[in-house]
């Protein structure tokens, strides 16, 4: 057990901690991942820092050097993270792309496919979505009726997604969708890469009780994709989006990463609030911002270790559904803390000093809670595959319900 | 970085866990509720088999290993409810340091040493003290060591040895020893909370075993999400526990300035998941959880208990939340050279 750096790491370490003091000035900044102020749309400068990332080489630096990536170690990557969160810098505009659209390429896409795509994905030239949730199956993802009918010029795809987020400001999407109603409703799905520029696709931004639109609907009517933009076999696709599921579940907390407001910058916050407190009042908040720290900490080291038998070689099992379960936990809990520790004014979306940070963010936690497997899944996933324990017999429905039926 | 125990650590963790298993169990956790005796495998195996002197060098016959070995060792013995604690072993190498006379006393077994909390003259339930042959207790800023009197108190777990102390003859073993005296507690919290670990490990085990076999309703209870979530939330605190216990217990030999931070966090992690874990698995067994032949509550003894024993979750929730502030503080004055200190 060791937590300190190789040589080449504490030489990483500097380099990249010089370069973002040098480049200070052209990165945008902020205090925790999908934490935005209230009303700003800062979309180009975001992509302008990841763009700036990438080209230092600090984005994809574990991706093939084949297809623009750095072809380097996790343990690289996460010293690198960690200097990105010491400064500050806000998170990648293309998370989605990183973390979900990218390693699905990677890993069921034609050489073609990963040449064109991958560079562009990780510098932010492209933006990427996912297109799996729709307005009837959202938990339960395997029962989309989206579907996808071949004919000579490629593939026909008629349907509805939503919660798309990044859709309006994206290139390209992943779709998942149904390409055998005949099947089991796993076994009847297929993946494509599709180009959100095409005829048909019609985006539609909705506003989230956060206030902000960072996701969207998706209509998809009669979009063409050819045959060469599908992401492994017809009828494949289950297999082809729990690549997908995993990386966003790894990606969105399963590595020790924090969601919401950093907890540094609670610390901070109750530092100067606790002499302003009451005595028996600042008693019980003091014990309070403990209990927010020590899930943080627990977060943050099981994180650590699920780290380290990744960079052996390890693939992110269904053990990692429990760090976005936590995650949430300590994102919720600090943002109530935050938010309460600013005594009377916490009953403003800012405060009187022009804080948002907590309003914002207790008001953004329950999306996270929903994305990407609500916690229910995530709990199912790790009750029946990892701790062994049986299904529940209601959910296993032999097949959808077809689509000429169901409207 | 690398935050995994390496192969001789598991073989080691193996190798314990085949002990404890033969050596102890719930068992002897009951029948000491009903007849006064020593918990199993008692001081004496212990410190014969070098489970008690892991940390103590080797110089003064111990085993010189890092507390992150005894920590794993602890977890194992948590496991089956043994006693006396680990815990108490590693205080003891910690307040004893550089005594090498004293220290091979205990590696050798010739004296079982306990600690006494609150004062000399009478102390609060002290752990461990119905087996110690000696005592530690702090008296002002000095280290006292002597024998003593034992009154013990109706005990909910019969295993930690509960006893109210009075020093009978003592003598200065080391003086201003404020310092060693908390950096001992900080040591003992950790090795308390692997030995939580242990246990509630072995308790979220019993009630998945239990929830995959018994059927209500036409289905194995373990089918409802009621029963498999409650199991997954305790699953999902004990591997977090895991990692505390891990950081902590690395943190006592490498990283000395994190140890007080650290330790208070496995702590006061340790009592609720432990708590929690013990009260779904009586609930998941229904009645016969509530039975005094099933081992449920031999458990929940164990967690009613240590969750108060070396400072209860208040007091070290507390401890991380103002070193976290003052850290932050210190960083911040670092940088602009003033000083601000957040009263409290």
């Amino acid at each position: 057990m060791d937590f300190d750096d190789t040589p080449d790491q504490a030489r990483l370490r500097d380099a990249v901690r010089q370069f973002l003091v040098d480049h200070d000035s052209e990165l945008a900044h902020g205090d925790g991942a999908y934490l935005e102020e209230p009303g700003t749309d800062r979309v180009e400068g975001l992509r302008r820092t990841q763009a700036i990332l990438f080209d230092a080489g600090l984005i994809g630096l574990t991706w093939p050097k084949d297809y623009g990536g750095g072809g380097g170690t996790n343990a690289q990557q996460a010293v690198v993270n960690e200097e990105l969160h010491r400064a500050r810098v806000a998170g990648p505009i293309g998370h989605v792309g990183l973390g979900m659209c990218g390693p699905t390429v990677l890993g069921h896409g034609s050489e073609d496919q990963k040449q064109r795509y991958i560079r562009r994905l990780l510098r932010a030239d492209d933006l990427w979505c996912q297109l799996f949730s729709e307005p009837g199956s959202g938990s339960d993802l395997a029962a989309l009726r989206t579907k996808a009918v071949r004919h000579d010029d490629g593939w026909h795809i008629q349907g509805q997604k939503v919660w798309t987020t990044l859709a309006q400001h994206s290139r390209y999407g992943i779709l998942l969708a149904r390409t055998n109603p005949e099947a089991q409703k796993h076994r009847g799905l297929t993946m494509f890469v599709v180009d959100m520029e095409s005829p048909g696709v019609t985006v539609r931004p909705l506003r989230q009780m956060n206030g902000h639109q960072s996701f969207n609907e998706v209509f998809l009517d009669d979009v063409v994709i050819d045959d060469s933009e599908r992401l492994g076999d017809v009828d494949d696709g289950w297999r082809v989006a729990l690549t997908t599921l995993m990386s966003e579940r790894m990606a969105v907390g399963g590595g020790g990463g924090e969601l919401g407001v950093r907890s540094d910058a609670l610390v901070a916050h109750a530092a100067s609030r606790l002499p302003q407190l009451s005595d028996d009042r600042r008693r019980l908040t003091i014990e309070a911002l403990g209990r927010v720290l020590v899930e943080s900490l627990a977060a943050r080291y099981t994180g650590y270790r699920l780290q380290t038998s990744v960079e052996r070689g390890g693939r992110p099992g269904p053990e990692a559904s429990a760090g976005k379960l936590t995650a949430v936990r300590v994102a919720h809990a600090t943002a109530d803390l935050g938010q309460r520790l600013l005594g009377d004014e916490a009953v403003l979306a800012r405060s009187v000093e022009g804080d948002w940070r907590w309003a914002t963010s207790q008001a953004s936690t329950p999306g996270i809670a929903l994305a990407g497997g609500a916690d229910e899944i995530l709990r199912n996933i790790l009750g029946e595959r990892v701790l062994g324990l049986p299904p529940d017999s209601a959910r296993v429905a032999p097949r959808p319900t077809p689509p000429s039926e169901s409207r | 970085m690398n935050f995994d125990i390496d192969e001789e650590q598991r073989n080691f963790a193996e190798h314990a866990r085949d002990f404890f298993s033969e050596q102890a169990g719930p068992g002897t956790a009951r029948r000491l509720l009903d007849e006064a005796g020593d918990p199993a495998p008692g001081p004496r195996v212990l410190a014969e088999l070098g489970f008690s002197s892991l940390t103590i060098p080797e110089i003064a016959g111990g085993v010189g290993a890092e507390l992150l070995n005894m920590a794993l060792v602890a977890e194992q013995a948590g496991r089956q409810l043994a006693g006396p604690s680990l815990a108490t072993a590693a205080r003891v190498a910690v307040l004893l340091e550089g005594d090498e006379g004293r220290l091979r006393d205990v590696s050798e077994g010739r004296t079982v040493i306990a600690v006494v909390d609150g004062s000399p003259a009478g102390s609060s339930p002290s752990m461990d003290a119905l087996s110690a042959t000696h005592f530690l207790a702090l008296d002002g800023e000095d280290l006292l060591l002597g024998e003593g009197r034992v009154s013990p108190g109706e005990p909910i777990d019969a295993t930690r040895g509960l006893g109210f102390v009075e020093l009978t003859s003592s003598e200065v073993v080391c003086r201003d020893a404020r310092e060693r005296w908390e950096r001992a507690r900080q040591v003992a919290c950790v090795v308390l909370a692997a030995e939580g670990l242990g246990a509630a490990d072995r308790v979220v085990e019993l009630g998945i075993e239990h929830a995959r076999s018994r059927e209500t309703f036409g289905r194995p209870i373990g089918a409802y999400q009621a029963v498999k979530h409650r199991l997954v939330d305790d699953w999902v605190a004990v591997n977090q526990l895991r990692s505390l216990v891990w950081w902590a217990a690395w943190a006592a030999d490498h990283a000395p300035e994190q140890l007080p931070l650290a330790a208070s966090a496995a702590k006061a992690y340790c009592a609720t998941t432990f708590e929690t874990a013990c009260e779904t698995l009586i609930h998941v067994l229904g009645g016969i959880g509530f039975t005094w032949e099933h081992d449920a509550h031999l458990y929940w003894r164990r967690a009613k208990v240590d969750r108060l024993l070396l400072g209860d979750e208040s007091e070290h929730l507390a401890a991380v939340a103002l070193q976290s502030i003052s850290a932050a503080t210190r960083a911040v004055s670092g940088e602009t050279g003033t000083t601000e200190v957040v009263p409290v």
